[in-house]
């Protein structure tokens, strides 16, 4: 069953996730950026170990949840890889050491470590983001987002209604695919998504209503979880920056 | 308060829209996101896998169904039709399949923000007053082109140019069939079903 991922106290508190998610989120995309921009396996593994140790110890996930987490990287990666190392522009290159022949394919020791170094790339991307889901909030994030990076209010705490939507959405997903199995049919199609669809707008509608009869938006709006900027926000950012740098530095 | 984004100014007489969100439009795109957010999940659950193998042999087979990922930049903004409507439904959609755990990790936001952007700007350029099959067509194809040039330099720098001009047209035809096409259709499909009352046709 479909359902956001259930932060616990320890992950909560923990100082990852006392720190601003904005701050986060910040170091995620600049590693990404970083990342892009290398061609060695090196700096973005170096980044996936950082992000998984970061997430154990200052993060409190557990093994469990991080592997959980984790799982969809190993069909990724390897998806990335093959695509690269098949299909790489050096294996047409005469000038390149040939490694194997497979069928019509040529694959060049070029295509392999590029290969290598995107399934790398892969690995760190899913590593991140996996940290950074397991020891954020998303109220928090909305929050820190309306707060911290001024995000009109009104789209993001629309945005949060909507969120809380999600487990009723794939309970009527299970519903309309067994609504469809009485009929004999089976697997997934188009006319699923329809279903659902209605069954949102419906929710939706109903949803605005009541946030409309409450003020929604009309008004000046108080905190009830104040967010600032502490020194945790000032050290993981300065963290991130840093090991970016390191792993840069390390080319192999 | 109102956060409304600053419309365009010297609307032509008769045609002038109202470029305000309601409540009703912020949660009506925002559950759109969230819905497709759903969708993205159960296709990385049931599709994906079993596509994601043939992406070596076949590159270009999986990215027939691309635009899957491109629908809510193109469905929100034809149902609410306010400015910023596809980048926010979008972002919504990428920001859930984040926490829902996605095998693409942080980078989906970032996926999001510019398969958004890249429709978003197509309406803009209509003042978000045109809403024909064809500009539909060249959103979906501009937010597929935002997402091939994302994942070249991102998840296949070192394949060839072939394969990535392949790759293109690939998600341009998928773009135009389903996020174009797949959204008229659903929009009828959801004003037969009546719950589109209160917007505009």
């Amino acid at each position: 069953m479909l359902a956001p991922i259930d932060l616990t106290d320890a992950q909560a508190s923990s100082p990852l996730g006392r720190t601003s998610p904005l701050v986060k989120l910040g170091v995620a995309i600049t590693w990404l950026i970083g990342l892009a921009l290398v061609r060695e396996p090196g700096p973005p593994l170096v980044l996936a170990a950082l992000a998984i140790v970061a997430g154990l110890s200052i993060g409190r996930v557990t093994a469990r949840n991080l592997v959980r987490g984790l799982a969809p990287l190993l069909l990724a990666a390897t998806s990335i890889a093959l695509a690269n190392l098949l299909w790489s522009s050096s294996n047409g290159d005469p000038t390149a050491v040939e490694l194997a022949r497979i069928g019509p394919f040529r694959i060049t020791r070029e295509a392999a470590d590029a290969a290598v170094a995107l399934a790398a790339r892969v690995v760190s991307i899913v590593s991140v983001g996996a940290v950074f889901a397991q020891t954020t909030d998303p109220t928090r994030l909305v929050d820190a987002l309306v707060q911290q990076a001024r995000v009109p209010e009104r789209f993001a705490y629309g945005a949060l209604a909507a969120y809380q939507a999600v487990p009723g959405l794939a309970e009527d997903l299970v519903t309309l695919r067994q609504a469809r199995r009485v009929r004999g049919l089976r697997g997934w199609h188009p006319r699923l998504l329809l279903g659902l669809l209605v069954r949102a707008l419906r929710h939706a509608d109903q949803l605005a209503l009541a946030m409309d009869a409450r003020a929604f938006g009309s008004g000046p709006r108080t905190t009830f979880r104040p967010i600032r900027w502490g020194w945790l926000d000032a050290a993981v950012g300065l963290g991130g920056l840093a090991a970016l740098w390191i792993a840069l530095a390390i080319r192999f | 308060m109102t956060s409304t984004t600053a419309g365009p100014t010297g609307a032509a007489p008769g045609r002038s829209i109202d470029t305000r969100w309601r409540t009703r439009d912020i949660v009506v795109a925002a559950v759109l996101g969230v819905t497709f957010g759903v969708v993205f999940w159960a296709w990385g659950a049931a599709a994906w896998p079993a596509l994601a193998p043939l992406n070596g042999p076949f590159p270009v087979l999986q990215d027939l169904f691309y635009a899957v990922w491109l629908v809510p930049a193109v469905l929100a903004p034809l149902i609410v039709r306010k400015p910023g409507a596809a980048l926010f439904a979008e972002m919504v959609a990428a920001g859930l399949s984040a926490f829902l755990g996605s095998q693409w990790g942080a980078d989906t936001l970032l996926s999001g923000f510019v398969q958004g952007a890249a429709a978003e700007l197509i309406f803009a350029f209509t003042l978000y007053r045109t809403w024909s099959l064809p500009v539909l067509a060249i959103a979906a194809v501009a937010s597929a082109a935002a997402a091939w040039i994302h994942d070249w330099a991102v998840y296949y720098p070192d394949v060839a140019l072939e394969i990535q001009l392949a790759r293109g047209v690939a998600m341009a035809i998928s773009a135009i069939v389903i996020a174009a096409f797949g959204s008229v259709a659903l929009v009828r499909s959801l004003r037969r079903a009546g719950v589109l009352e209160g917007f505009p046709d």
